[in-house]
């Protein structure tokens, strides 16, 4: 699996044997061995971007990031592809309260179709599908109150 | 000594209070609004008060519910912090009338210096100097226009009842005075319930160096050093350290600005802590600015550096216990600096940054104190002032604590809400910093000669890219959670049954 990492604008591509050296040690927080070199890495939702492919912030060494994550076999598809190009999760880009659930299960999805209605600092944040796809499980409850980075839904 | 105290306030210094009763065995009693049910002063005190909704007028500002409070409460005494009720003469006075000690000077005290207009008097004729300005209130148009035509513009527009910056405006000619008065008499209304502004002449490129202050109910008075705080944003405090470097260069000033605090505070009959701030120029004077008749935020490089814990000191003089030391017992050891982390926003003209604290790792180790008043998960509420935190190192000199600091900033951590956390980095990096060359303009030239930082190592940048693509994983995310349910293993918790045998 290959991934293409933009770090501050700059493109970074990632394979998963790469991946070897990287430990979950918290929530959000990754230690990462690099030839020798140790590293501490926070990673949050940016809070900015409401779709599920939204922008991270990475925090390490006194240091911030903006980040994105992009798979590359995601951008190879037109926004056109058929139900099964993979599950996807979509997660809170910030905590808040569930406001409604605008999906079901089994429901197929378009693009930008809302799926989810998240409340945070007095604002309600719709959810969108990034791609289109069918709902096959919802982890988010009407009213109940979620963090950053918790999944809501996930769509194949 | 007390056995039970209130603590009139919230936040870091709430917290600090708590930690000084409980050295002491005392039992602490906390306050709380509608938005600080979970904050962190409530959780650490033994007993802990709602007084009410989250504007501060309805709450921390208001006398009645907490005095209410703190009769409920038994409290022998109030601690008011700073801030808030900290220098108001008629809570000091309600505390009196309720058989409760305030943890402060005298109100008498508290009105003689409170009053800045009346301070600058009181210096003045205790033959300390002071900045060229009006001894009367200036709120009248006319008459503002008169005196600052005889100061000579620039001039500053100042609350007589304030402190913090409020009701604070520079005004470079007459043609900005009218709006200037009318804003600074608004914001000094609503800070202070007393429009009332007087004016002083600009110091230019001024330091801003503060000496501390200790007396008793026996007359005894000592000073133990000063601090300088020439690192201001929107006429507050940032970076603070003690000594001041400039005072280091010219060692003599110390004694001559101690001398005259001690003046000024003896003829206030001044009978617990405070801080008597002067404004220095580069040319070896020093002119009396005000005193804050309380305990100062940065009052924790003065505790590193002669070693005293001033918050306790508060306590025992309130109790009527003597100065357990005198002048020539004050000693100042190595050197202190702090930075006031607040919830802020330095790129765009530190903006406030209230929300939810969604990761926070904390700086330890040799040298580093941190005085916290949030947690991770706790909300930053938009009531009131965005300072999270202050972070203080120590080291033997100038150079070893800035170190230091930057080793502690290094390691502080704390996403969900913006921070100056990485501005202090760049602050303290900065040569004329290095080099001690402060004024209160410091951080406004910063901005005009800052460089743009440093693209990070291409290596860290691969490392965060690692860590990204890891997080785009669900398997890779909720590892640490699976490490969680490993603790509940059948063989550790058969392994910690046979321990148990």
């Amino acid at each position: 699996m290959k991934w293409q990492v933009m770090v501050e604008g700059r493109a970074i591509e990632i394979d998963s044997q790469q991946l070897d050296g990287v430990l979950p040690v918290e929530a959000g927080v990754y230690s990462v061995l690099l030839d020798g070199a140790s590293y501490e890495i926070r990673i949050q939702p940016s809070g900015r971007g409401l779709t599920a492919s939204a922008g991270l912030i990475a925090s390490a060494a006194g240091r911030r990031f903006a980040v994105e994550v992009n798979d590359p076999r995601d951008a190879s598809r037109s926004s056109r592809t058929a139900i099964g190009s993979g599950r996807q999760n979509v997660t809170a880009p910030m905590p808040g309260k569930v406001v409604r659930v605008l999906v079901e299960a089994g429901d197929l999805v378009e693009t930008s179709q809302g799926l989810v209605v998240v409340e945070a600092m007095k604002m309600q944040n719709e959810l969108k599908a990034s791609r289109p796809g069918r709902v096959i499980e919802i982890s988010a409850r009407e009213g109940e109150t979620v963090g950053a980075g918790d999944t809501l839904v996930v769509l194949e | 000594m007390f056995g039970r105290v209130l603590v009139a306030n919230r936040g870091e210094i709430a917290v600090r209070i708590v930690r000084a009763l409980r050295d002491m065995n005392i039992r602490s009693i906390a306050v709380f609004s509608d938005a600080d049910r979970g904050a962190l002063h409530v959780r650490m005190a033994d007993e802990a008060v709602h007084i009410g909704p989250a504007v501060s007028t309805e709450s921390y500002l208001h006398q009645g519910r907490i005095l209410e409070a703190a009769k409920k409460h038994r409290a022998d005494a109030i601690h008011p912090g700073y801030g808030f009720l900290s220098e108001n003469a008629d809570f000091a006075a309600g505390c009196a009338r309720e058989g409760m000690v305030f943890i402060g000077p005298s109100a008498q005290s508290i009105r003689r210096l409170g009053s800045k207009t009346a301070a600058r008097t009181l210096a003045k004729q205790a033959g300390a100097p002071v900045v060229p300005g009006s001894e009367e209130p200036a709120t009248e148009l006319e008459h503002a226009r008169a005196l600052a035509r005889d100061i000579g513009y620039p001039v500053l527009l100042k609350a007589a009842a304030g402190g913090g910056g409020k009701g604070m405006r520079r005004v470079n000619a007459e043609s900005e005075l009218e709006s200037a008065v009318r804003d600074a008499a608004s914001e000094a209304e609503r800070a202070f319930q007393n429009g009332e502004i007087y004016i002083e002449k600009v110091i230019e490129k001024a330091r801003h160096i503060e000496i501390q202050v200790a007396g008793d109910h026996y007359g005894n008075l000592v000073h133990l050093g000063e601090r300088e705080c020439s690192l201001q944003r929107r006429h507050q405090k940032i970076v603070e350290e003690c000594p001041s470097p400039w005072v280091a260069r010219h060692p003599e000033l110390r004694a001559a600005m101690g001398d005259a605090a001690l003046k000024i505070a003896r003829a206030a009959e001044y009978d617990n802590l405070g801080t008597v701030e002067f404004l220095a120029d580069d040319r070896g004077n020093f002119y009396f600015l005000e005193v804050n008749t309380r305990l100062q935020v940065e009052h924790p490089v003065t505790e590193l550096v002669t070693g005293y814990d001033l918050v306790q000191l508060q306590l025992r003089i309130a109790a009527g216990e003597a100065l357990p030391f005198s002048q020539k017992d004050v000693a100042w050891q190595g050197w202190a600096m702090e930075c006031r982390v607040c919830a802020e926003d330095p790129e765009t003209n530190f903006f406030p940054s209230p929300g939810k604290i969604v990761q926070l790792r904390e700086p330890s180790g040799p040298g580093v104190r941190l005085d916290s008043g949030v947690y991770a998960g706790w909300t930053v509420p938009l009531e009131y002032d965005p300072l999270l935190a202050k972070l203080v190192t120590w080291g033997r000199d100038r150079d070893a604590a800035i170190q230091r600091l930057q080793r502690a900033l290094c390691e502080y951590t704390i996403t969900g809400v913006e921070t100056n956390l990485t501005f202090f980095r760049e602050i303290l990096d900065d040569a004329e910093f290095r080099a001690g060359k402060l004024s209160t303009e410091f951080v406004a030239d910063f901005f005009g000669r800052r460089k743009p930082r440093a693209a990070a190592p291409e290596q860290l940048e691969m490392a965060v890219a690692l860590a990204a693509a890891a997080y785009s994983q669900p398997r890779l995310r909720t590892l640490a959670a699976q490490g969680a349910e490993c603790v509940d293993s059948r063989w550790l918790s058969e392994g910690r049954g046979q321990l148990l045998r």
